[in-house]
């Protein structure tokens, strides 16, 4: 416990500096900003100021792209309870209650309860992330090449199979970006793989680059395929504090949510966006009245909305402890740690202690912010959702073309975000996820370096390989996760999920 | 951004050649070539240490083999039951051309079939504002030249100015014509002052007058 204490004083003596409160503000403001936008998301986002924060330290960066990651899952709630509309697909059941209440006058009511569910969520979750990252980080150096291997399959399989949408598409696109992973100079042998004969190929697959081509530029394309509509903005109503009685029915929803969060958080996939969903059908479980849910019940905004806050600060859990990215997000934030020099996974806490408790302490010193600042703003965020899409996006190329060349000063990298911004919307198109892609692109290169130590350590004996209990139970778990996806019920859901996501 | 009307009528029939499947799994098939071929003189090596060429082969097969089933799967889906490929190409490749135009332009430089020259944000930046924002039909020339030089001033101010980024602002003739004396970095804040005038002016002729006019 002291050491616990000890840690968290660290970690607040990092966040506490000027220019990372600076950097910790602007990313939960930016992050709030794109939730509340419709047509903009995290990912994108991420992926187009990425090259911004290389000029700032490794613990500055990250604490600004995770301000902007768990700022935009509180924004999207704004936008749910006010018009109706989403702004993320982890506020899609914050909208059925939220808006509910909304309508019924009590639009102050329900921001005032999803701000203060986010902040009481996220302080747990930022207590349990802090809590079990030594044990777990501890726990991943024992592990062997052939057990992180099996691990790494097992995360992957996870991240597609609660992705939504095909799987085998998802595979494909998978085993796609785990290509462009090794694609380069070879790391032993320095031979080039796969380049083609060219050098711009030599360097491999940029991730800032490929990143904001695939979600960033194709993004855009996605929008601008459908007619933009005006959202009617209402004013907000009534005050923004609950009274007594709100606060003593949304008690346990928060709870529940916080708990229910924090765990599917730290389970690969898209943590946010399935907590929420899962929370909400807790709380119409245990629910007294369960027929008031959609109708403008408080427990309905407090629980997913707290589910989902808590769940996007122990995302970071496995990206930091294991090195193992769960959902392309936090491929990204890996991409941009590994970028500044510090490579996540076990030995990061001991190695850059200050990096990981001051973005443990960040997030929650960020929620504090998100509760402060943004109430107060609300007003503001209203007024910037009557901003026509055309008017929004030439300047988000314009950042992206900028920000991309000024990282390397290459402008082959500009032509690549280009190609990858028409992959994209290929890939969209044809119905294929790109998010496995990236995740792909990530972890190629520990997929292949485990399994060829792993195949080493076992002289080619594949059944010395398997015969590790671990890797063995882990792959076996792997094989089950993706026979009981193909179910036809589980199966249903997934595609509902991808529907509504 | 907004929800498809419910279509009332039957679907009709998707031929096989606009069906997704038929075109994904054609696609991931042809990648999978493109990996085969790639690697085709890396050596695979032995299980118990094996080399370059493994993985990027064995996924390669993998690859044929998931894109086949989609292929096939297109296939045999009935006409009704296919979903139709459509691509936006306008604004795809009015986009993907804008961006095309900054990588060539901002510093310049061989590009194998062309040699281009730098032409700097100063250039580049409006332009690729413009070109990008045409894009969309609902975008006006007037509100499109507006943005164009509002936007490359307040980025002129961010990038080079206030995040000291690595960016060429000017043609390099221009850039050559700057006096030492004066300096680069206040020529950069010229320029995005002169720029933001000019959207300030535009956008007063454009809007503010014309709406004294009619009052």
């Amino acid at each position: 416990m002291t050491d616990l204490a000890h840690h968290l004083l660290l970690g607040f003596s990092v966040v506490l500096s000027v220019e990372n409160l600076m950097l910790c503000l602007i990313g939960c403001l930016v992050g709030t900003l794109i939730g509340v936008l419709p047509g903009i998301g995290p990912l994108a986002t991420i992926a187009i100021l990425m090259p911004l924060t290389y000029n700032s330290e490794p613990a500055g960066a990250i604490i600004m792209l995770a301000g902007i990651y768990y700022g935009s899952q509180y924004g999207g709630s704004t936008t749910a309870i006010l018009v109706n509309m989403p702004g993320e697909s982890s506020s899609v059941v914050t909208a059925l209650d939220g808006h509910a209440m909304a309508r019924q006058g009590k639009a102050g009511k329900a921001l005032g309860i999803a701000a203060i569910g986010s902040f009481i969520a996220g302080t747990f979750a930022t207590l349990v992330l802090a809590g079990i990252a030594i044990p777990l980080s501890k726990l991943a150096l024992s592990l062997t090449a052939g057990n992180y291997f099996a691990l790494m399959v097992l995360g992957l399989t996870l991240a597609i199979v609660v992705g939504g949408g095909s799987l085998l598409k998802a595979f494909c696109a998978l085993l796609i970006g785990v290509v462009m992973a090794l694609v380069g100079a070879d790391q032993i042998t320095g031979e080039p793989r796969l380049t083609f004969g060219t050098q711009v190929l030599y360097d491999g697959f940029d991730i800032a680059v490929v990143a904001m081509g695939l979600f960033g530029i194709a993004e855009i394309l996605r929008n601008l395929e459908t007619p933009e509509s005006r959202p009617f903005v209402g004013d907000v109503v009534g005050g923004l504090l609950p009274n007594k009685q709100d606060m003593k029915a949304s008690a346990g929803a928060i709870a529940r949510g916080s708990i229910l969060g924090s765990l599917v958080g730290i389970v690969p996939g898209n943590g946010a966006t399935l907590s929420s969903f899962a929370s909400y059908a807790l709380e119409k479980r245990v629910a007294r009245h369960p027929e008031e849910f959609g109708k403008g019940a408080i427990q309905g905004v407090a629980g997913p909305e707290s589910a989902n806050n808590a769940a996007a600060q122990t995302t970071f859990v496995p990206l930091l402890t294991l090195g193992l990215p769960s959902t392309a997000t936090m491929a990204l934030i890996g991409g941009a740690m590994t970028l500044h020099g510090v490579v996540p996974g076990p030995q990061l806490i001991q190695m850059h202690p200050d990096l990981f408790w001051g973005v443990v302490t960040s997030m929650w010193l960020g929620n504090l912010m998100l509760v402060v600042i943004n109430l107060p703003l609300i007003g503001i965020w209203v007024r910037l959702l009557k901003v026509p899409y055309h008017l929004l996006f030439p300047a988000i190329v314009l950042i992206c073309c900028i920000g991309i060349y000024s990282v390397n000063s290459r402008p082959t990298d500009i032509l690549m975000v280009a190609a990858f911004g028409a992959i994209g919307y290929l890939f969209y198109k044809l119905k294929f996820e790109p998010a496995p892609l990236l995740l792909g692109l990530v972890l190629g290169g520990m997929l292949e370096d485990s399994l060829h130590r792993g195949l080493i350590l076992s002289r080619g004996n594949l059944w010395g390989f398997l015969a590790d209990p671990m890797t063995l139970v882990l792959l076996l778990i792997s094989v089950i996760v993706v026979v009981s996806a193909l179910s036809p019920s589980i199966s249903r859901r997934r595609h509902v999920l991808a529907e509504e996501g | 951004m907004t929800s498809e009307p419910v279509a009332m009528t039957p679907p009709s029939p998707v031929p096989y050649h606009s069906r997704i499947d038929v075109i994904g799994g054609a696609t991931i098939i042809f990648i999978a070539g493109l990996i085969w071929y790639g690697a085709i003189e890396l050596t695979v090596g032995q299980m118990a240490n094996f080399a370059s060429g493994a993985l990027p082969k064995a996924i390669s097969i993998i690859l044929f083999a998931a894109g086949g089933w989609v292929f096939l799967h297109g296939l045999m889906q009935r006409g009704e039951e296919a979903e139709r490929f459509e691509f936006a190409f306008r604004p795809t490749a009015t986009v993907v051309l804008a961006i095309v135009l900054f990588g060539l332009f901002i510093r310049g430089g061989d590009f194998g079939l062309i040699s281009t020259p730098q032409l700097g944000l100063m250039v580049v930046g409006p332009l690729t504002v413009f070109i990008a924002g045409s894009a969309t039909p609902q975008m006006q020339v007037r509100q499109l030249l507006i943005l164009s030089f509002g936007l490359t001033a307040a980025m002129l101010l961010l990038f080079p100015d206030l995040l000291r980024a690595p960016i060429p602002v000017f043609p390099k003739f221009i850039q050559g014509a700057i006096p030492p004396s004066f300096g680069i970095d206040a020529a950069v804040r010229v320029l995005y002052a002169a720029y933001a005038a000019l959207a300030a002016a535009l956008y007063v002729v454009f809007y503010r007058m014309a709406e004294t006019q009619r009052d």
